[in-house]
């Protein structure tokens, strides 16, 4: 299975916000994208899922255009896991993720005793079967996303979307919620997941793409493409990337921010206007 | 295997809870049904009811007063099955539409779908239209509500929530004084008293007619709303979210709306308004049985059934003259769900 867009345009409305983007994702890959709030990385997500109609280029899937196809048609190819919420009513974890099953089940019906075995075993394969009968709404947020992760699993996807999955949650949750990311490609699903943390892109990905204002700045592997410089267009701040050893002897790249960071005493007004008239 | 085996009980064990739950609301609302005959001006004990109701099946000998039979079938049963038929309209509609807006403020009176259907049925009166055409009114006038309150609330960029029942509140008080000039100019000596009572919920003058006439579209809004139960729990995740998990938002919300304003108009047609029950007994369901609209939905209505039913009893016996049912309602559902507000653990977070 590989999803690529040619010449995809996208945004809300009359406005454009993502212009004209070529891509393509495999099977067994983790794309990373990568860009600053508000580079479009969110509407790219959301018109690949069918919520915002496409402005001008197409989505393949296949070499097939999806541009007529149904929800259900696409919620039995692409997966998607939300950012972590919560939703008003206390669904128990087992509900959660059979509605990943959805797509699969005709509309007057409910799930079948095959579809709860399938959402089981997505359970199983995030280790959160200790859930399966706990209230949605009264887990924690790192248990939670991976309840999301178990929906989508349940969907059977072909390809797996991720917005930001870790906003929001913790330093140890991001790291397990991520673990299971690498997991994912394994199974033969092609992963596209937007980040806020380059060090996630490092880790997690096979493949980096950096947005910048609606277009592709860079797309390649994570070493190669993110750069001290790149990141500086991106975001807008200095970087520097270096490479560190933990204790497992394995090499991570981390991105540190290259700023004074002694605290500067902020002038007074009368100070600076003696010195605009001096 | 061991897990496996405690996993099997686990899941039988919550289904067959769930299936007890349902089990007693039933014994509850029948256990209502009955003690509905035996109370009031003229008692009917539960024995000889039995033997009035098996005497249409069976060839018995009639020992018993005529009266009683008129009494049964003419006055009681008619007023019982419309309780039970309107609380459980106004209540499955609240519960569906709860979860469509993924939205637990809501309810048929909130959304102003009562206050549409009941300015549909005003106007219906006043023009002295036929029982059909005082539900068709109300369907049309319900739906109206319910549209201009949702798109209305599309357009207000705020906490979307929020939004919904500002704007339900909006339509609802327009449509109140849309009901408020019908009544202004209404002939004050035959069509404003017969607006005016109606308005205030009653089911003193029910007759069997009526429950014929409002059975359909309720049974169709229940059966419908039940087949598309697991939908609904996807709807209840938000709108997005139910289309990326492969649902046509667009035709299911539709569907859903068409259905709790058509019972919602039903109701309305045959009882007026009565205020709260779409709004407190969904969550009181969903605080028995969870939120899952496969137990939620029978909940809903055998709840609803027995609530309104108990309500209408005490309409009849609490004084001398009938008590309207929307002020009941409305003095039991008030306090009530203020303590479901402060103690909001229950039925949503």
């Amino acid at each position: 299975m590989e999803l690529e867009f040619r010449n995809l345009s996208c945004g809300y409305g009359q406005r454009r916000v993502v212009d004209s983007i070529s891509l393509r994702l495999k099977v067994g890959e983790v794309v990373g994208l990568l860009g600053a709030n508000g580079c479009g990385k969110t509407t790219l997500i959301k018109t690949i899922l069918g919520l915002l109609p496409v402005q001008g280029g197409e989505i393949l899937l296949d070499g097939k255009n999806i541009k007529n196809w149904t929800s259900a048609q696409i919620a039995r190819v692409i997966g998607y896991i939300p950012q972590m919420h919560t939703p008003p009513f206390p669904f128990e974890v087992l509900d959660v993720v059979l509605m990943g099953r959805t797509a699969h089940i005709k509309p007057f019906s409910s799930p079948s005793p095959q579809d709860v075995k399938i959402a089981e075993r997505a359970l199983d394969m995030l280790n959160i079967s200790y859930l399966r009968d706990r209230v949605y709404t009264e887990i924690s947020g790192g248990e939670r996303q991976l309840v999301l992760i178990a929906r989508a699993l349940a969907q059977e996807p072909r390809i797996l979307i991720m917005d930001e999955p870790t906003a929001s949650l913790d330093f140890g949750n991001q790291i397990k919620v991520l673990s299971h990311v690498k997991q994912l490609a394994g199974m033969n699903i092609a992963v596209l997941m937007s980040c806020h943390f380059p060090e996630h892109a490092f880790i997690y990905s096979n493949r980096a793409v950096l947005l910048n204002e609606g277009k592709i700045l860079h797309s390649g592997t994570p070493g190669e493409t993110i750069t001290a410089e790149r990141l500086k267009t991106l975001y807008g701040i200095d970087v520097d990337i270096v490479t560190v050893k933990n204790r497992m002897n394995q090499e991570l790249r981390v991105c540190i921010p290259s700023r004074n960071f002694t605290l500067q005493p902020m002038q007074s007004m009368e100070r600076r206007n003696e010195y605009a008239f001096a | 295997m061991e897990t496996i085996i405690k996993e099997k009980i686990a899941e039988v064990k919550s289904q067959r809870d769930a299936g007890w739950k349902i089990l007693i609301l039933l014994s509850t609302l029948i256990l209502i049904f009955i003690l509905s005959f035996a109370l009031g001006r003229y008692p009917v004990p539960p024995g000889q009811l039995l033997e009035v109701l098996a005497s249409r099946v069976f060839p018995l000998e009639a020992h018993w007063n005529a009266t009683v039979e008129t009494v049964i079938f003419q006055v009681r049963l008619p007023r019982i099955f419309a309780a039970i038929l309107v609380g459980a309209a106004l209540s499955t509609a609240g519960a569906a539409y709860q979860g469509m807006f993924k939205n637990p403020l809501v309810s048929p009176d909130i959304l102003g779908a009562s206050a549409g259907a009941g300015f549909g049925a005003a106007l219906a009166i006043y023009f002295s239209f036929s029982m059909l055409g005082i539900q068709l009114m109300a369907f049309v006038g319900g739906l109206l509500a319910v549209g201009l309150t949702y798109g209305i609330s599309l357009r207000i960029r705020h906490d979307p929530m929020l939004a919904l029942v500002l704007s339900g509140i909006m339509i609802g008080s327009l449509f109140s004084a849309a009901i408020s000039c019908i009544k202004y100019i209404a002939d004050p000596y035959d069509k404003l008293p017969a607006i005016t009572f109606w308005l205030m919920g009653s089911l003193a003058s029910i007759t069997s007619r009526d429950v014929y006439m409002v059975l359909t579209p309720i049974l169709f809004g229940c059966i419908l709303l039940y087949l598309l139960r697991w939908r609904l729990n996807v709807l209840a995740m938000g709108e997005e979210e139910a289309r990326v998990l492969g649902i046509n938002t667009g035709v299911m919300k539709t569907i859903v709306i068409i259905c709790c304003t058509l019972m919602t108009a039903a109701a309305v047609s045959i009882s007026g308004m009565i205020g709260w029950v779409g709004l407190v007994i969904p969550h009181l369901a969903r605080m028995i049985v969870g939120p899952n609209y496969r137990v939620l939905l029978p909940a809903s209505i055998l709840l609803g059934g027995a609530y309104l039913l108990l309500v209408d009893d005490l309409a009849r016996l609490l004084a001398s003259m009938e008590i309207p049912l929307g002020i009941l309602t409305a003095l039991i559902g008030v306090p009530f769900f203020l303590y479901l507000l402060l103690n909001s653990k229950w039925g949503w977070k």
